[in-house]
């Protein structure tokens, strides 16, 4: 059985992907996918989460308003949420930082990267 | 000579000159004199030599002692040595334990890495042929350069066959719009013309449209139908990973089949319209 849950908010099915296969490397932990901010909310309504990952650059809602919407949630203001950028988007990982973001990860995403990451926010072995 | 000895001599005491008498009792009592002075100082001496004595008794006891720390303390040194000759053993075995955990750890990031590299073959080989979409299969190989090999800046073209001009499809992370470029014509032109990838070891940061940081021709059948051009990579990137050549293969020999896959898809008659007369194909 899970213990924990985790939310995998990217528009790239690739790296979407690639994000899951990582994941699943840590054992009782339940990965949801969503595509887009949008459908992160609406999978964030529908259940509680640990834990979201998501990507800055998305269409119909982008990382950083999802990051601004999820702090002013009553269910999920305090759940850690880990930002994808890429190295050189520094304005963007600031202005992610400074609206509640937790942690970031750089692409090329490596797989060891995301699970020290994830294990250190979730407190695992 | 008292009188008692004057009458044993036969002589009374009163025949004895004075003289004699006084010189008899002067020795007499010097001689006693000298007789305590001597036991006295026979006393004295004696005293003295109690008390060296003890000293020496006292002396000796303490050599005793000392002997006695003297072996303590050599046995000590023994014991120090064994645990000094032990220390080093322990520390070398400690060394090789270290030696083997960092042999075991270097191991363990070789494995790690490769279990990524994999996964990020893995998921690029699905996702380009897990679309019917030819905008999604450009959609992928665009992430696969910029995801995956960390392309900042790159350009995907496409032959057209009625020109023989390679036309950008698509592109990202440069200032200006890439115009078509004649088969043969520079390094994309020759890329796609001898099928052959032109991948720069040195500078990745200093490319340009024209003098691109890597070429990968995209081919099918063995004929070049475009190519993959990356003018600059991100800035952590400082070479190109081995993952980045397998990728750069499959880019090439699998980009250009999802493509035409995709372009041969009708969407309106949907995919078991699309797979009518295969099975006859295959009889044949």
């Amino acid at each position: 059985m899970s213990e924990h849950s985790c939310l995998v908010v990217e528009d790239s099915p690739m790296m979407r992907q690639l994000l899951v296969f990582a994941l699943a490397r840590i054992k009782k932990l339940k990965v949801t996918e969503a595509e887009d901010g949008v459908d992160g909310l609406r999978k964030l309504a529908g259940g509680k989460f640990d834990l979201v990952i998501t990507d800055i650059n998305m269409p119909i809602m982008d990382g950083l308003k999802l990051v601004k919407r999820i702090r002013s949630d009553e269910t999920h203001k305090d759940v850690p949420i880990i930002i994808i950028t890429t190295e050189g988007s520094q304005e963007d990982r600031q202005r992610a930082m400074a609206l509640g973001a937790t942690a970031y990860i750089t692409k090329p995403i490596q797989a060891p990267q995301v699970i020290a990451k994830v294990k250190e926010l979730l407190v695992l072995d | 000579m008292t009188d008692d000895d004057a009458s044993q001599s036969g002589r009374p005491a009163s025949d004895v000159p004075l003289d004699l008498l006084k010189e008899r009792d002067a020795f007499v009592r010097s001689f006693l004199k000298k007789g305590v002075e001597y036991t006295e100082q026979l006393l004295r001496e004696n005293g003295e030599l109690r008390e060296e004595l003890e000293l020496l008794r006292a002396d000796n006891a303490s050599l005793r002692t000392q002997v006695a720390s003297d072996d303590a303390i050599r046995e000590l040194i023994s014991t120090v040595d064994e645990l000094r000759r032990e220390r080093d053993q322990l520390v070398q075995r400690s060394k090789k334990l270290e030696g083997a955990e960092k042999e075991q750890q270097g191991r363990q990031a070789k494995i790690e890495q490769e279990i990524n590299d994999l996964a990020n073959l893995y998921v690029a080989g699905f996702q380009l042929h897990a679309s019917l979409s030819p905008r999604r299969v450009v959609r992928h190989v665009c992430d696969m350069l910029g995801q995956l090999v960390g392309a900042e800046a790159f350009v995907v073209y496409l032959l057209d066959p009625d020109t023989k001009r390679a036309v950008p499809i698509a592109h990202e992370g440069l200032e200006e719009t890439p115009e078509p470029i004649a088969e043969g014509t520079g390094p994309v032109g020759e890329a796609i013309l001898t099928m052959l990838p032109r991948i720069s070891e040195d500078d990745l940061h200093g490319g340009s449209l024209e003098d691109p940081v890597a070429v990968v021709p995209l081919g099918a059948e063995g004929r070049g139908v475009g190519a993959v051009s990356i003018v600059r990579v991100l800035g952590q990137k400082k070479e190109w990973a081995n993952v980045d050549h397998e990728l750069f293969q499959l880019i090439g020999h699998q980009a250009a089949v999802a493509m035409i896959a995709t372009n041969l898809y009708e969407p309106e008659k949907g995919p078991q319209e699309s797979l009518r007369g295969l099975a006859e194909k295959l009889r044949q």
